[in-house]
């Protein structure tokens, strides 16, 4: 289960760049922030060049994919940003973008033929539902007291 | 009212189903790549797929946006800078979860739980409130992890 151990930092270093970004974001634009995003993942495949050394002479097919999966995931940030400049409501937006892995699971069980017995199955429902609960923001105080009459 | 789209979709819903699309498939063609590819290696080829975007940004940012101040430009681009640091490094964990045999069915829900360790940093270091649904999704969050592991 050593994949675990992996899956959990990067839900970690991801989790604590929710806070970064928003502290970068109350001070910067998103664009400016996600430019800056971006240099710093050149910066970081610098390191990797110098310190890792990482292996050449790769297959076409693995090459297009990494090349792809940098190219989605840049992509998605943006048509992100786009969905909440278009007017969408952030609570529906965020929800429905927490969607995604859904997407992931159903392609890699109809792509890959990945087999999931039932306790992962339910699991991976009870994580998208528990992502997207976990990205609504909390009402503000003063609207809550309104509304429960205070 | 939200502006339409040639399909009659709202914007908003449509960048939205957008964003599902290219997240969800970037779990499809990390599980690929990592078949062939390591961690570092991916790394870079993640890193060129993201350069053309990084490109457009940057032409967008040095027209220039609006209203967004000078004062605290240098803390935004710091913050922002980390979070790209800390995205990349999580991108490196996730993909090594993939090569290490974590199915991509598993290890996508597994990672998008990682606003739960941002609501918890929200609270101890932002001092945010939690809501009673943030809770609920925490509570859930873990439940999802025992499960995905059962």
């Amino acid at each position: 289960m050593a994949w675990l151990g992996y899956a959990i930092l990067a839900l970690v270093l991801w989790g604590v760049t929710g806070v970064t970004q928003k502290l970068s974001t109350n001070r910067i634009s998103s664009e400016r922030s996600f430019l800056w995003f971006c240099w710093a993942m050149v910066a970081l495949s610098g390191v990797v060049v110098v310190v890792a050394r990482p292996h050449w002479g790769l297959g076409t097919l693995v090459v297009a994919c990494s090349v792809a999966g940098g190219a989605l995931n840049g992509l998605g940030a943006w048509t992100s940003f786009k969905a909440l400049e278009s007017g969408g409501k952030a609570s529906i937006v965020i929800s429905l973008i927490s969607l995604f892995p859904l997407l992931t699971v159903v392609l890699a069980v109809a792509l890959l033929h990945e087999r999931l017995t039932w306790m992962q199955a339910a699991g991976a429902v009870v994580a998208i539902a528990a992502a997207i609960l976990l990205s609504l923001e909390p009402a503000p105080a003063k609207a809550e007291a309104q509304s429960a009459g205070v | 009212m939200s502006e339409k789209s040639r399909l009659g979709l709202p914007l908003w819903l449509l960048w939205s189903l957008v964003t599902v699309v290219l997240w969800g498939t970037w779990g499809l063609v990390s599980k690929i790549a990592s078949d062939g590819v390591d961690a570092y290696m991916n790394q870079l080829l993640f890193t060129a797929g993201i350069a053309p975007l990084l490109v457009f940004v940057g032409w967008k940012v040095s027209r220039g946006g609006p209203g967004e101040k000078r004062a605290g430009r240098g803390r935004g681009v710091f913050w922002a800078f980390l979070t790209g640091i800390l995205g990349g490094v999580g991108n490196m964990a996730y993909f090594e979860a993939m090569v290490k045999g974590g199915k991509a069915s598993v290890v996508t829900p597994v990672t998008a739980l990682f606003p739960m360790v941002t609501v918890v940093l929200a609270l101890v270091f932002l001092k945010e409130r939690l809501g009673r649904v943030q809770w609920v999704g925490l509570g859930l969050a873990f439940v999802a992890i025992y499960l995905l592991n059962a």
